[in-house]
């Protein structure tokens, strides 16, 4: 049988996939940690600060990587809750539902740190562009999802609904990317794309390590949680009663 | 205006945030586990 | 059952009010969310234009407080009177004003104080000028605990009713105008420099005359809605 077929076929077995990010989890918080920190150290002490912006610039090295974390999670969320609506896979589910807490903690991030961004370059905490305002849509679409499924009481059907509601709001995230050539507004001008990009390389990679440091701690936050939830969704079924007699790991 | 308040604002933000984030999967896992292992023993007892 | 005094009653539904609320927490934030929302709407409905929403910034915050507020009113007795705890509070001896009482400050304490808290975040989308920010937080300190208290009454009168909810803004809302009049008048006031203590002595006198008189009235309204 085709190896890959047969991990994705294993990662639906809850025990399987419990275990399995078990080992995986120590790897992923060593890449964050170390990604971080090279990326830190690029952009606070390493990259010069900005011609026009100043020192506030070094805001950028946290606040983009955020944002692309709030769009690129509620992205996997809306996929996979098609996926599990489909498919009826469990694990997809948990994981939909483990995801939604940490988009909106990098929207919440994205948002803070682009409005203290904001005051010191522009003159002010907040204005309704059309960014900043997708983003704040956002936030309201993960608040959404997660009031939604808290709401039910069957896991089950709780997660169908968060999916579909994911779903839908998936249509904010092209506005999202496009509202920046859409609008002549306040905020940048999109200057990260596939055709190369308008930014220093001295800030660029900071940024980028920053960006993938952020996906390798959504890794190891999203598996922690699943495994928490698969427990409590499981804890009458054997694995679960056999993990706890056994001592934990 | 000095940048340096904003700045540090912003990143104490964001390493709140992502702790709150890391730790509530585990201070949650261990009120379960020791939610299961109270109700084993009680059922042990029983 | 052991004889009571009605301090420790009142401590005890206290309590019990925010054992149950922390259980409900994800209920109980909706409110709140919808409060955001709420707020954030309007720029998108009537224009980002800075001057625009600085005008409308005490009216919008103060109208959406109420809108969360009444959200949060419905199912300020509903749980308790469908599974029979409210009747059991009534025939308990206690005197009913107080056990009103006890739930209107929990209810503001898990409702209305989160409003107040989340004002300068609403104050700051709204474009409110500096000077009012202060102003607008005490109408708000101020004014929510007047609307869990006048809201208490609507809630009780309407707790035994199928669609109480909707029923429950109507009876509400004019009852409230008076306290959007001054709160809002008092904001603005001060925005444009103008004093503003008078506004904010008829709020205080309305809030003591409101946490006097409305207990009384939640608890007759509780007893019509039982029998």
């Amino acid at each position: 049988m085709n190896p890959i077929y047969l991990f994705f076929h294993k990662t639906g077995s809850p025990p399987w996939f419990y275990s399995f990010s078990g080992t995986l989890i120590p790897w992923l918080w060593a890449g964050f940690f170390i990604m971080a920190a090279y990326g830190l150290y690029l952009g606070l002490l390493v990259a010069p600060p900005d011609y026009q912006q100043g020192e506030s610039v070094r805001i950028m090295y946290i606040h983009v990587p955020a944002a692309w974390m709030s769009m690129m999670i509620y992205g996997l969320m809306a996929i996979w809750g098609f996926i599990a609506l489909v498919w009826r896979i469990r694990i997809m589910e948990v994981l939909i539902i483990s995801s939604a807490p940490i988009g909106a903690a990098f929207t919440i991030i994205a948002l803070t740190s682009g409005s203290l961004w904001g005051r010191p370059t522009w003159g002010t905490y907040w204005v309704w562009d059309a960014r900043l305002t997708s983003e704040l849509v956002l936030l309201f679409l993960y608040f959404g999802v997660i009031a939604l499924y808290n709401a039910y009481d069957e896991p089950r059907k709780a997660a169908k609904a968060a999916s579909l509601m994911a779903i839908v709001g998936a249509i904010n995230l092209p506005i999202i990317h496009f509202s920046v050539v859409w609008w002549n507004t306040l905020h940048q001008g999109s200057s990260i794309g596939t055709s190369g990009s308008s930014i220093h390389p001295s800030m660029l990679w900071p940024l980028l390590w920053m960006a993938i440091a952020f996906k390798f701690f959504y890794g190891a936050n999203l598996l922690s949680r699943a495994r928490v939830r698969l427990l409590k969704q499981d804890h009458r079924k054997r694995w679960v009663q056999d993990l706890l007699t056994e001592g934990k790991s | 205006m000095s940048h340096t308040p904003f700045i540090l604002a912003a990143y104490l933000i964001c390493t709140v945030v992502l702790l709150w984030a890391a730790l509530s999967p585990v201070i949650n896992r261990l009120g379960l586990l020791r939610q299961l292992k109270n109700r084993h023993a009680r059922m042990d007892k029983a | 059952m052991s004889r009571q005094t009605a301090g420790t009653a009142f401590t005890a539904l206290l309590r019990r009010d925010f054992l149950l609320a922390y259980r409900r927490r994800a209920e109980l934030l909706q409110p709140l969310m919808f409060l955001l929302v709420v707020v954030t709407l309007f720029p998108l409905g009537v224009g980002p234009s800075p001057g625009l929403l600085a005008d409308i910034a005490p009216g919008v915050i103060w109208i959406a407080a109420l809108l969360a507020t009444v959200l949060s009113l419905d199912s300020l007795f509903r749980s308790d009177f469908e599974d029979g705890t409210l009747e059991q509070m009534v025939l308990s001896g206690q005197p009913l004003a107080l056990i009103a009482l006890a739930r209107t400050v929990a209810h503001w304490l898990v409702a209305g104080l989160p409003i107040v808290l989340l004002s300068p975040l609403l104050a700051m989308w709204m474009n409110l000028p500096d000077e009012g920010l202060l102003i607008l937080i005490e109408s708000l300190a101020i004014g929510t605990p007047v609307l869990s208290l006048i809201g208490a009454i609507g809630g009780a009168l309407t707790v035994s009713l199928k669609r109480g909810g909707q029923l429950l803004s109507l009876l509400v809302f004019p009852l409230y105008v008076p306290l959007l009049i001054l709160a809002t008048n008092a904001v603005s006031s001060a925005v444009a420099g103008l004093p503003y203590t008078g506004q904010l002595g008829l709020m205080i006198a309305g809030l003591i005359a409101s946490l006097t008189l409305a207990p009384f009235a939640t608890a007759a309204a509780l007893k019509l809605s039982l029998t």
